[in-house]
């Protein structure tokens, strides 16, 4: 029992920081229709800027630094390459994003080598006793974080002017372009933000118990996939869910790995794609979706 | 005579001549060129059958699969697993005849389809291309633990082909002569690839143009419209993903016979976008874009990993400079932005606005429509039916 | 010569020879010139496709999210051009442009759809006071202000979309079909909140499909038809004259269904009494007809058709067609389909909390052409898509002869011989137009996968067969010299005929025709009327034709089905319904000097 409850906090602590990168998949297709392959890569970049840094500005200097250099790369993508592409196919979309995804970790993976950085984290790799189970202490923060994290979100989309307009461009943007709201800068800042979610998922992605920060951390980042989709494409809080379930999955599948030998090692790598699965079959837009329709 | 008809007359007369020799050419390449030469394409004519059975799928039925490395496997284990003989280690197989064994593939890849078609029934656009990746994951974990099936984490051999007593490899007949040049392993199976390569975009061309390739393509723009002309759109979707596979199962024996051994990396999450990519930089739906796309992939990371050294700008791998395994990623990362962006239709799209310029001719200048209008990825999403 | 200072004030918006096209290819607007008098109100009229909504469109700077461009001509504001600002810049000038179906943010609060409509509000306080005076107009959205905006009801919605873009505090108000889907009553408030508005100085361009309000509120009028200004002038003049009778009540062709009203004062071509009288402009749209709609001339098919008054049978056979009690057919009949009784019982249907059909009934007797008509929104084409198996019915059946089709998937009620056109288009712009006919073939050709890829004999010669037979259908309808062209480069009229050949390639018993002439220009639309005309009369077919051109259909049907939110409000032949007072009604409201 007590073995289970370890698993279980340890999977929801995993799924936060899933959650983390789920929300900037939604973020960036509500705003852009646009899934985006090169998020891994974003994900990569915070954190290895934070692990490049953190030895001359400190942890929470080079924390922030990581945070601007990602959301400025994700504007960045989207200002530079996918404006010139609005209005194309999902297909397409999606291609340009590997494209830029092949770009941007051949340069990542070429700057790090071989050498492993790590993020440098105060709490470095201390663990927490709690209920009888030890969880690191970085997952604890990862949870703390993304509790925050999609607080201030929900606030501000809630009740700012800037949150409502984002609102307004992502549910029906041709209509929110007739109340003089700019698309491109809506877009823009959607991927700023998602740029942000990125590092921040990044940083604990990155932090102990995981090795450190190697191009490995940008197809990790791709774990996040079966969240979003589980979830559904355009939802914030399916995201939130989504994340939370694929993290327990993942730590329940990689905890009980012994028990579940016939289904082969390393299920923990694959358990989520199969919950996705059962999920779509049963709900084929996700849990929290919205359904497509044929227009006729 | 206008210059159109002239043109026109030229390339009609000019084109069997143009393809007999492109034949004679392919056939006589043996010749001549060397074993990295061979190896590296039979490599790109692997993918090209591959890749043809992925633009009938995501160009002509309009379904985004981002899973066709899996599809590609099944082929390439099916006929391992086939043909191959038991051995000491754990690995089995069945040792039918090869030719039955790729037959047998084929079908197998085929069934893997239509096993994926209550997911791709129910899903498009973005939904399907996003289930579909779940099949590489699915598939990298089954290829790593079905041991006996697979080899595992090592992969498994693929028993040569042989054909009515005569094997596709470097013996059977031993010191095989033709013109002099010793016809090895590489030699013989660039035939195999060849007529593969050939049935495939034949056979693709030839659908592309019948009952089921028009209603295909009925379902791609309007699932609306293909019903109420009596398609019955489920069964098509369906048999869209049956058909690909079955290309890609193809693509999988030819990979596996070029390879000699096979790993479950070569099917990968990277695989599967390559065959995007290459489908997508040769333009969506065209057969021959396919295949050109499929060439410039895969033989680019080969062949400048190949000059690497004489490359000046090129440090070995490893070092802190750009190597040739760098380069070509900038390159295919490159290419794929650039194309997407100012070459609307890949290089099959570009060669037709080419060929649509010169053929023009003054007083019929009607402007052609944009390419994107031609997109066949499109996702009817809308908040409530129109009524 | 103008009488109301409204219409001599100095315009605010002019749009000069202004051309739109689509994608390239389809002309939506082929020159159109109008003026927006300053602190006036002016409606935009015409049918379904005439490029009302592209001219608004174009005017806010909206076009190219839909594909479209200004290929000519040029919009000024307050003398400004500003043909090519971005939709931002627009709404900066003081442009605010509410679209057509309400498009209000539904899972948004009443009040953060008003705050998003505040966007381009200069400061706070005029946000803020922007934000009361939208209340005081609609008191109903401060009560719903913490609601979603898409659990209100569409009249709610309405005001609403028009309330988000006061928020703007809009020098002119651009308003796309205000009383789309909208009962009398909401309509008749709507058409006080634009004169409200007005009285505080916004000019209001008011695209409609409801010619009476419309016309009530507007001091100038222009008339689209297929692309181009057809009828302009002074709004007061324009309700009574016949053309736009004509337009919006079929009663031209020689079909009024009363006396003209003595008290009511035709204008004549060219009278001073339009403003400008530019030659042309005022020729009678029905100018080409055989018969041209002149209100003292007998009227002939009243006298071919002797039905009395009110009589509930079945219409008699006209004069043109022969007497076609079902299943003869002539023509090419290889494969062709019996032809059936369509009959439709109670049908309802039902989109979440929006009934778009309520128990609607009625019969197609077979080889008959049976017109469903109906202003927009009334679930006209809700009811096409039930007959061809898109929608399921929650409740009610559909039978076709002895097949049920009530729960039948669209292939197969394709297998039973019977095939349809969509409003919208849905052929595949990337393949050639035999391709695109070739497909109606579908159910007649075996060839499968394999012997396809093979390109084995038989399927060669199969090939061969049905080729020469969607060619015989192309040259029925003159599409022959662009067999081998793609759909996408053809031009509007083009690919509508494309459509319907598609359709008749299905060689079908029942054929059903969603808007065949949406977007047409006059002359399009009469060969389109010819090409059904003959179709019918060739082929025996039975034809249930939605449209909402009503004059086109008096013309052509047999018997005419009415629907008006998503009832069955009339039921009769031509004659029959055009007399109906509810018809006249949900077509026109109540405008003055018509008989109800």
């Amino acid at each position: 029992m007590n073995e289970f409850l370890g698993f279980l906090v340890n999977g929801l602590s995993l799924g936060a920081i899933y959650a983390l990168i789920a929300l900037g998949f939604v973020m960036i297709f509500k705003a852009t229709s646009v899934m985006n392959f090169a998020h891994g890569s974003i994900v990569l970049l915070g954190a290895y800027v934070v692990g490049r840094t953190h030895d001359e500005v400190g942890f929470w200097w080079a924390a922030l630094l990581g945070i601007l250099a990602a959301a400025a790369a994700a504007a960045l993508v989207d200002l530079i390459v996918l404006r010139h592409a609005r209005g194309a196919d999902l297909g397409t979309l999606a291609i340009l994003t590997i494209g830029v995804d092949t770009l941007l970790s051949t340069e990542l993976t070429r700057e790090m080598g071989t050498a492993i950085l790590d993020a440098g984290a105060p709490w470095g790799t201390s663990t927490v006793h709690l209920g009888g189970t030890s969880v690191p202490l970085s997952r604890l923060v990862a949870a703390l974080v993304a509790v925050v994290v999609v607080a201030v979100l929900w606030a501000v989309f809630r009740f700012t002017h800037w949150g409502v307009r984002m609102r307004a461009a992502a549910e029906d943007g041709t209509t929110a372009a007739l109340m003089g709201i700019r698309l491109g800068r809506v877009a823009a800042g959607a991927w700023a933000i998602a740029g942000v979610l990125a590092a921040l998922a990044g940083v604990f992605l990155t932090s102990f118990p995981s090795p450190g920060i190697s191009p490995a951390a940008g197809v990790t980042a791709l774990a996040a996939v079966p969240a979003w989709v589980l979830g559904g494409f355009d939802s914030f809080p399916g995201a939130v869910v989504g994340g939370l379930v694929i993290g327990v999955v993942t730590a329940l599948s990689a905890g009980y790995q012994e028990h579940l030998l016939f289904l082969g090692r390393d299920l923990a790598q694959v358990a989520p794609y199969a919950v996705m699965f059962l999920v779509l079959l049963v709900r084929p837009s996700g849990l929290f979706g919205s359904k497509e329709f044929a227009r006729v | 005579m206008s210059s159109g008809t002239l043109i026109r007359s030229v390339r009609r007369s000019v084109r069997p001549l143009v393809l007999v020799a492109g034949v004679l050419l392919a056939l006589a390449a043996p010749l001549s060129l060397n074993g990295f030469w061979l190896q590296s394409g039979l490599f790109a004519m692997a993918a090209a059958v591959s890749a043809i059975g992925l633009t009938l799928l995501v160009g002509r039925a309009g379904q985004l699969s981002l899973g066709h490395a899996f599809f590609v496997a099944v082929g390439a284990y099916g006929y391992c697993y086939l043909a191959g003989t038991s051995s000491a280690d754990g690995v089995r197989g069945l040792g039918l005849p090869p030719l039955l064994a790729a037959f047998g593939a084929v079908v197998a890849a085929g069934t893997a389809g239509a096993l994926f078609s209550p997911i791709s029934g129910r899903l498009r656009g973005i939904y399907l291309g996003l289930a579909s990746l779940g099949l590489v994951f699915l598939g990298q974990h089954i290829l790593k633990n079905a041991i006996p099936l697979t080899g595992g984490f090592n992969g498994r051999d693929a028993a040569p082909l042989d054909l009515f007593g005569f094997s596709f490899s470097d013996s059977d007949p031993a010191g095989f002569l033709v013109l002099g040049v010793p016809y090895g392993q590489l030699e013989r199976l660039w035939y195999v690839g060849l007529v593969c390569a050939a049935l495939a975009w034949w056979s693709a061309r030839n659908l592309l143009r019948s009952r089921p390739g028009r209603a295909l393509a009925t379902v791609r723009d309007s699932e609306v419209a293909a019903g109420a002309m009596g398609i019955d759109v489920v069964r098509y979707k369906a048999a869209a993903f049956v058909l690909s596979s079955m290309y890609a199962g193809l693509g999988g024996v030819l990979t596996a016979l070029a390879f000699g051994r096979i790993v479950p990396d070569s099917f990968g999450l990277s695989a599967s976008v390559a065959f995007l990519v290459m489908i997508v930089i040769g333009g969506i739906g065209s057969v021959g874009g396919a295949v050109g796309g499929a060439f410039f992939v895969t033989l680019l990371p080969l062949v400048l990993d190949h000059y690497s050294g004489r490359l000046p700008f090129l440090s070995p791998p490893g070092s802190e400079g750009l190597d040739a395994a760098g380069l070509s990623e900038f390159v295919y990362g490159l290419a794929i932005v650039l194309v997407l962006l100012f070459a609307h239709g890949g290089l099959a799209g570009f060669l037709r606005r080419a060929a649509t310029a010169l053929r023009r001719t003054p007083g019929r200048d009607t402007d052609r429509p944009s390419d994107d209008e031609r997109a066949p990825l499109r996702s009817h999403t809308a908040k409530e039916p129109a009524s | 010569m103008t009488t109301t200072a409204a219409v001599d004030a100095q315009p605010v918006v002019e749009v000069e020879d202004l051309r739109v096209t689509y994608a390239r290819s389809v002309q939506a607007l082929r020159g159109v010139s109008l003026w927006v008098p300053r602190k006036g109100v002016v409606a935009v009229l015409g049918n379904n496709g005439a490029g009302k909504s592209t001219l608004l469109r174009a005017i806010s700077g909206t076009l190219g999210q839909e594909g479209g461009t200004v290929t000519d001509g040029s919009i000024r504001l307050a003398g400004r051009p500003v043909e090519r600002y971005g939709p931002s810049a627009i709404v900066a000038e003081g442009v605010l442009h509410a679209p057509e179906g309400r498009r209000v943010f539904g899972t948004l609060t009443v009040e953060d759809n008003l705050r998003a409509g505040g966007t381009a509000a200069r400061s706070r306080r005029a946000r803020a006071e922007a934000g009361e005076r939208v209340y005081a107009l609609f008191p109903v959205l401060y009560e719903r202000r913490r609601q979603r905006a898409g659990l209100l009801s569409g009249g709610e919605q309405q005001m609403l979309a028009i309330g988000r873009a006061l928020m703007g505090s809009p020098r002119v108000l651009l308003l796309d079909e205000p009383s789309l889907g909208l009962a009398p009553l909401l309509t008749e408030r709507i058409a006080e909140v634009i004169t409200e508005i007005n009285r505080e100085g916004t000019a209001v361009v008011l695209v409609e499909q409801n010619a009476a309000m419309a016309l009530r509120v507007a001091d100038l009028a222009f008339v689209l038809e297929a692309g181009r200004v057809s009828l302009q002038g002074r709004a007061a003049d324009l309700a009574g004259t016949t053309e736009v009778r004509d337009r919006y009540l079929g009663m031209g062709a020689g079909q009024r269904p009363a006396p003209p009203d003595p008290g009511q004062r035709p204008v004549p071509s060219g009278s001073g009494q339009l403003l400008p009288p530019s030659p042309g402009q005022l020729s009678p749209p029905d100018a080409e007809r055989p018969s041209p709609p002149d209100v003292e001339r007998p009227s002939p098919s009243g006298v071919a058709q002797p039905s009395p008054p009110g009589a509930g049978q079945p219409s008699p056979p006209t004069a043109a067609q022969p007497p076609s009690p079902g299943a003869q057919r002539k023509g090419t009949a290889e494969a062709g389909s019996a032809v059936h009784e369509l009959v439709v019982e109670d049908v309802s249907v039902r989109f979440g909390g929006v009934q778009a059909l309520d128990r609607v009934s009625f019969t197609v007797t077979p080889g008959s052409l049976h017109a469903l008509i109906g202003p927009n929104g009334a679930g006209k084409s809700t009811c096409l898509n039930v007959l061809s198996g898109v929608y399921a019915p929650t409740t009610g059946g559909v039978r076709y002869g002895d097949h049920d089709l009530t729960r039948l998937p669209q292939h197969r009620i394709a297998a039973a011989g019977i095939s349809r056109t969509f409003q919208n288009l849905a052929l595949s712009p990337g393949e050639t137009v035999l391709d695109n006919l070739l497909v109606a073939r579908h159910r007649y050709m075996r060839t499968g996968f394999l012997s396809a890829a093979l390109r084995t004999p038989r399927s060669r010669r199969e090939a061969a067969e049905h080729r020469a037979a969607a060619e015989r259908t192309a040259a029925l309808l003159g599409l022959d010299r662009l067999l081998h062209s793609r759909v996408g480069e053809l031009p509007y009229g083009d690919r509508k005929r494309v459509e319907l050949a598609r359709a008749l390639c299905a060689e079908p018993g029942l054929l059903l025709l969603d808007e065949p002439v949406a977007g047409m220009n006059h002359g399009e639309s009469l060969r389109m009327e010819q090409a059904i005309g003959t179709v019918q009369r060739e082929l025996g077919i039975s034809i249930v034709l939605v449209e909402h051109d009503m004059r086109f259909v008096m013309g052509l049907a047999d018997r005419v089905t009415v629907l008006d939110f998503g009832r069955r409000i009339a039921d009769g032949t031509p004659a029959e319904v055009q007399r109906d007072p509810h018809v006249l009604r949900a077509y026109l409201g109540d405008l003055p000097g018509v008989t109800t």
